[in-house]
């Protein structure tokens, strides 16, 4: 251990000489981590995500999704606009569900991206057609004015419920809103409430209206994209599922829908997000791997710029065991700069980022990063190192 | 028993470097014996091998055959590490070029060889390491780097740096040779006075005679190998 320290000085001694021979032999190692960093930030940011939207929606909640269900091929939270094929749902559906005994409440969900018209503003937003149970289903609760209820479901009032971020953007202030009216694709509807802020960018910029008002303009099919059941207890999820399924099956074929619990579509999202993220550490893996060997080739050059320096050393009794930890602490540390540099700037990203996607910085990828990098510069520093060991003392001193 | 009575001993080594097709053969059968607390020099042109001969002597080189005893140890014996560890605690070398290293100051070239030591010595490196640096006048450049400082007071470093692990031999390869002739007899003086004092053995190799007249025992080398007289 008696030699960290000056091992260290020598290194940092020929990082100083070369500045700039160091900075780009880092710059590898640091686009790598970088890279490697951001991908995993972004990929367990959007899992996570994804993750607490289902998670918050409640326990024994049952989905139904047409087509095969979230198989992976498409998808978002509420609504699942994405799915590919299947039916589309409607209230015959939804009142034959609300018949089984085991289900306590069933929320149809419609979805339809829309700009939101005030008087003096208009945004892009989301409608959404829910009934009041909805609300629970999602957890929105009101800031400001009151929910609409059944009766307003009923009577296909024109109301809504305003999300907080889309209210703020379209009048001065949240509180502001309630009572005055916004225009839908020409319609118009009267905001009851504004939304407690949630975090989630779709509930925030969406106004949630009764789904049998949607009927018309907005959703003249009269159907919906997905329908959540609500289960009275845990223990009755496996068969109110069962009956689930009998109901719809009496209308639609079985590869038309999917009836999934909370708990596989949990499962289901993170199998496919391991996919993802596996694959987005592949790819930034590469640009480590071309960063590692930048660094063998410095090295290379290192020990045949010192190979005098060498000889000195095994002139005055250096084994070749203290020349190769010397050669391989230098790429070590070359390595752990670009890591380090790497990491600080994939952190300052994120942290940029983080305003308009739900990227997250991971202990465990900050951790990773700085042990791959030093396994890289071991990895890549041993070739260089050994061929400086193994020079001859004699032939090293008289190098020119 | 050669190793009580010498400190090193060649018999019939051979040294060989192969250019191409063609094979050099830089020492021939030489046979040779330094006693401890010598003072030896080495003497003979350009090319006559006596280069190879010091390096041989130091561990520095590895002889194509013959037989090296070094302190009662047959060398073709040890391990490169136990090779290393004599290079670092029983020899100190002096070139001519003097191959300090640039990026270390005059007292880190100094002390360098302690980085390398295995075992704990008995005394104050860094204390004795000062002591030298004054003994030699180089302690007021204890802080500066190789290249700023005189070929003399380099010269001076490598010595000091030769002798911080306090070594049985010092092989000095033509220590005077970058050096004017007044500060080489300062070096060569130097050497003597250790030589005396420390009782350290000294090989000296030179092709210059006013050095070769300073040492005790002369050793004339030709074409590889050791010859009576210098001719």
């Amino acid at each position: 251990m008696k030699q960290a320290i000056p091992l260290l000085k020598a290194s940092i001694d020929d990082f100083k000489r070369n500045k700039i021979r160091t900075f780009l032999t880092s710059l590898g190692i640091m686009i790598g981590v970088f890279s490697v960093v951001i991908l995993i930030g972004l990929g367990l940011g959007l899992k996570n995500y994804i993750q607490n939207q289902f998670e918050s929606l409640g326990a024994n909640l049952i989905l139904i999704l047409p087509g095969g269900g979230f198989t992976g091929e498409g998808g978002s939270g509420i609504g699942g606009a994405a799915l590919v094929g299947g039916v589309s749902f409607d209230e015959k559906d939804v009142n034959s569900l609300k018949r089984i005994s085991e289900i306590d409440f069933v929320v149809p969900v419609f979805m339809k991206g829309v700009t939101i018209e005030a008087p003096r503003e208009e945004k892009f937003g989301y409608v959404m057609g829910i009934n009041e149970d909805g609300f629970k289903l999602m957890n929105v609760k009101a800031q400001f004015g009151k929910l609409f209820d059944n009766s307003d479901v009923q009577a296909s009032a024109k109301v809504g419920v305003m999300g907080n971020t889309i209210a703020k953007d379209l009048f001065s202030s949240p509180a502001d809103s309630v009572g005055k009216t916004v225009r839908l694709e020409n319609q118009r509807f009267k905001i009851l409430a504004v939304a407690e802020k949630k975090g989630d960018r779709e509930a925030d910029s969406a106004i949630f209206i009764p789904y049998k008002t949607t009927y018309g303009s907005l959703n003249p099919d009269k159907t919906f994209w997905s329908i959540y059941l609500g289960v009275k207890s845990d223990e009755l999820v496996s068969t109110a599922k069962v009956e689930a399924e009998k109901v719809l099956l009496d209308r639609y074929d079985k590869d038309d829908f999917a009836v999934t619990e909370q708990s596989e579509l949990l499962s289901t999202i993170n199998q496919i997000f391991s996919i993802i993220n596996s694959v987005l550490i592949a790819i930034g893996s590469i640009s480590l791997i071309v960063g590692g060997v930048g660094i063998m080739n410095i090295m290379y050059a290192t020990v045949t710029d010192r190979t005098r320096e060498i000889g000195i050393r095994r002139a005055i009794g250096a084994t070749r065991q203290d020349i190769l930890f010397q050669f391989l602490a230098e790429s070590t540390l070359l390595s752990l700069i670009g890591g380090v540099l790497g990491l600080v700037a994939a952190g300052i990203i994120i942290i940029i980022i983080r305003q308009f996607f739900p990227a997250t910085l991971n202990l465990f990828a900050a951790i990773a990063a700085l042990g791959i990098s030093s396994a890289i510069g071991v990895f890549f520093g041993v070739f260089p190192a050994r061929r400086a060991a193994n020079l001859s003392p004699i032939e090293a001193i008289r190098y020119e | 028993m050669r190793a009580k009575k010498y400190m090193i001993s060649l018999k019939n080594v051979i040294k060989e470097y192969k250019i191409g097709d063609t094979t050099l053969k830089a020492l021939d059968s030489t046979t040779l014996e330094i006693k401890h607390g010598e003072f030896i020099g080495i003497i003979g042109s350009s090319g006559s091998g006596k280069s190879t001969l010091m390096h041989i002597i130091g561990l520095l080189d590895k002889p194509t055959s013959g037989e090296i005893i070094f302190e009662g140890r047959n060398i073709a014996k040890l391990t490169d590490d136990e090779i290393s560890k004599i290079r670092n605690s029983v020899v100190g070398f002096v070139f001519q070029q003097f191959n300090l290293i640039n990026n270390l100051t005059v007292a880190e070239n100094i002390r360098l060889p302690l980085l390398y030591s295995k075992t704990k010595p008995d005394y104050d490196i860094a204390n004795y390491a000062n002591d030298l640096m004054r003994m030699f006048g180089i302690d007021k450049r204890a802080n500066f780097y190789p290249n700023k400082i005189s070929g003399g007071e380099q010269q001076r470093c490598a010595i000091a740096r030769a002798l911080v692990m306090k070594p049985k031999i010092i092989l000095a390869d033509e220590p005077t040779g970058n050096l004017d002739s007044k500060t080489g007899n300062e070096i060569i003086e130097l050497i003597k006075k250790l030589n005396k004092d420390l009782n350290v053995t000294v090989v000296i190799v030179t092709h210059e005679k006013s050095v070769a007249d300073k040492t005790r025992r002369r050793v004339y080398i030709k074409d590889g190998r050791v010859v009576d007289k210098y001719i």
